[in-house]
């Protein structure tokens, strides 16, 4: 592997011969193709993902000093698209193109790579979105050529609606949600749920809070308002004595957690679990179920597909189902598409409020390399 | 030859040559070099360079230097994994600062980097932009941010005073180094509890990348050896 690919030798003929396969497949589902520019604004996407992505962004300074970023991937810059020009719902795009990433650690990873992928904006029916999407990415790889990968899935929408239906103030909810997919960091956020949180040391009433504020000097001219430093301290104080979590939950919140295995027995021990912690997320058990019946349409048998909980969102924006398809190349295992809900984003982005979006990539080069090691 | 190179001004340069002194370690100014170029007396294969503080740290990272001394802060901002690229011979006992992060006190319910972790997501979840943090200490920062499980925030590369940034409105949080706190203070700055990223202080570092050839490694363990430092815990390290 190079930083810095070279394609010869027919590699972007082969390339092409792929992309139209795929483009030809997605356009006869009825996605409309797009090609977002390669230089996009920085802010697009470093206002708007985690230091994760920004840290994996390439970006640079045009000669009038306008800071601009080589795109690290398309689904952003496609949301933007349809929200601003207030494109009709539901969308279904469609690309192939090069995304740039830089690779920590990792100098010898190529910065550059081919991505085909689609997007569907605003299909409310989730359930029928979820399985569109997971149909398609299946076909695709199918019709690209390949015969052996394997399937590995989870839901961020699970753990969420579970930490919903406990008791814990909206603050503590937020960090369960956010950190969830952090093995050993959520049992810690757990183990202080069932002992209290030491450091409240706030006044208890709005006007001892405003009056510590006013002792503190200026506001500072940016960031957080007054309002909501005063609305924040205030729901801390009157936490600090009531945090507690019955430890029975909070254990099978941990067990939960630790579910990696073929999805017919992860979903019964779910299943067993929430049970236990008398907890009912049937919605999200049903909607598992059904996709798990979608893949099984496809010959996709759920003992064949893997499901992990705590399996997230290393691109941080994912909100419900996600998914990654894997087979080996010559040098070992290689993820080969990837994808999921997303349904954040178009409001992050500047929509009137959450939009249903769901989408998949395929990275056509490893798809290449996959079928050239058969 | 051994290239060893030495803050080239202010009072990290005095404390060097006050401790090399100290160990009976005397520095001439090598004649013409405008400065630049130095000498130990009586350790006639060492060369010794005077360069900015981090144009050191940069040098021992490239390998351009067999050793260095610089802040630790400037070491580990400039390669954020010091395994096989650097190893720290011996903390110097001077040029203590901490790096720190800091907020206003206006923000009176932020005490923790938990508070922090917090008041970064709903901020961004609420005005669909990140916090920003300050700093000439990105490398530090994201690394030190990505263990207190913080993801939404964004980093504004600072070119001096940041402590000023919070109140020109150019960011809400800063990471910075400080010795005393004053001048966080005098801003209306304060350090969150576990908000200390590195206590950091002078350090004569060794480069891992350097060529490291026999005359090299004699005259490393001379010095080492009239400094009162380890030298075989740094023989064992080097390559080949």
């Amino acid at each position: 592997m190079t930083a810095f690919p070279y394609y010869e030798d027919g590699a972007m003929e082969a390339l092409n011969a792929q992309a139209a396969v795929l483009l030809g497949l997605f356009a006869e589902r009825g996605y409309a193709r797009a090609e977002p520019a390669v230089l996009q604004p920085a802010s697009l996407f470093l206002d708007r993902s985690g230091e994760e992505i920004r840290r994996r962004t390439f970006t640079l300074t045009d000669p009038s000093g306008r800071e601009l970023a080589l795109r690290p991937d398309l689904t952003i810059p496609i949301c933007r698209q349809a929200v601003r020009a207030g494109t009709k719902l539901p969308a279904r795009v469609c690309y192939n193109g090069l995304v740039f990433r830089h690779q920590p650690g990792e100098p010898d990873r190529p910065t550059q790579f081919f991505q085909a992928g689609v997007e569907l904006l605003g299909l409310e029916d989730r359930a029928a979105g979820d399985a569109e999407i997971a149909v398609l990415a299946v076909e695709a790889l199918r019709a690209a050529g390949l015969k052996d990968f394997s399937l590995r899935i989870g839901d961020l929408a699970l753990f969420n609606a579970l930490v919903d239906a406990l008791a814990l103030p909206a603050n503590w909810r937020g960090r369960l949600k956010r950190h969830f997919w952090r093995p050993g960091y959520v049992e810690s956020l757990l183990y202080w749920l069932g002992h209290g949180d030491a450091r409240a040391g706030l006044p208890k009433t709005r006007g001892e809070i405003e009056a510590l504020i006013d002792a503190q000097g200026d506001a500072p001219p940016a960031g957080r308002t007054r309002e909501e430093v005063v609305a924040r301290a205030l729901d801390r104080a009157a936490q600090a004595e009531s945090l507690r979590l019955d430890p029975k939950v909070a254990d099978a919140i941990a067990q939960l957690l630790d579910i990696s295995g073929p999805a017919d027995a992860a979903l019964a021990r779910i299943t067993a679990l929430l049970k236990t912690a008398g907890i009912n997320l049937d919605p999200q058990l049903a909607a598992l179920d059904a996709r798990l019946k979608t893949l099984a349409g496809l010959g996709i048998a759920p003992s064949a597909v893997q499901f992990t909980a705590h399996f997230g969102r290393n691109m941080e924006y994912y909100t419900g189902f996600v998914f990654e398809f894997w087979a080996r190349d010559r040098e070992g295992p290689v993820q080969i598409a990837g994808g999921g809900r997303y349904d954040s984003m178009m409001e992050m982005l500047g929509a009137k409020g959450p939009v249903s979006a769901i989408g998949c990539a395929l990275r056509t080069e490893r798809v290449l390399a996959v079928k050239g090691a058969a | 030859m051994l290239t060893l190179a030495i803050p080239s001004k202010g009072r990290l340069k005095e404390n060097c040559h006050a401790w090399f002194a100290d160990r009976g370690v005397t520095m001439e100014q090598t004649a013409g070099a405008r400065g630049y170029r130095a000498s130990f007396t009586g350790f006639p294969g060492i060369e010794v360079m005077l360069l900015s503080a981090s144009e050191i740290a940069a040098a021992l990272l490239a390998g351009d230097i067999h050793l260095g001394i610089t802040g630790e802060d400037l070491l580990r901002e400039e390669a954020p994994e010091l395994e096989g690229r650097m190893s720290l011979v011996q903390p110097l006992g001077f040029g203590f600062a901490d790096v720190v992060v800091a907020v206003s006190n206006y923000w009176v319910d932020v005490a923790a980097m938990a508070d922090l972790d917090d008041v970064c997501a709903a901020y961004a979840a609420r005005h669909r932009r990140r916090l920003r943090v300050a700093t000439k200490y990105a490398q530090l920062t994201r690394q030190f941010f990505a263990q207190s499980r913080i993801s939404d925030y964004r980093i504004v590369p600072s070119a001096g005073a940041t402590e000023a940034a919070p109140a020109a409105g150019t960011a809400e949080v800063i990471v910075d180094i400080t010795t005393t706190g004053a001048t966080l203070r005098d801003n209306g700055l304060k350090v969150l509890e576990d908000g200390v990223i590195l206590k950091s202080q002078a350090q004569l570092a060794a480069s891992l990348t350097a060529e490291w050839d026999g005359e090299a490694r004699a005259a490393c363990r001379a010095l080492l050896d009239r400094l009162g430092c380890d030298y075989p815990r740094l023989a064992a390290l080097l390559p080949g």
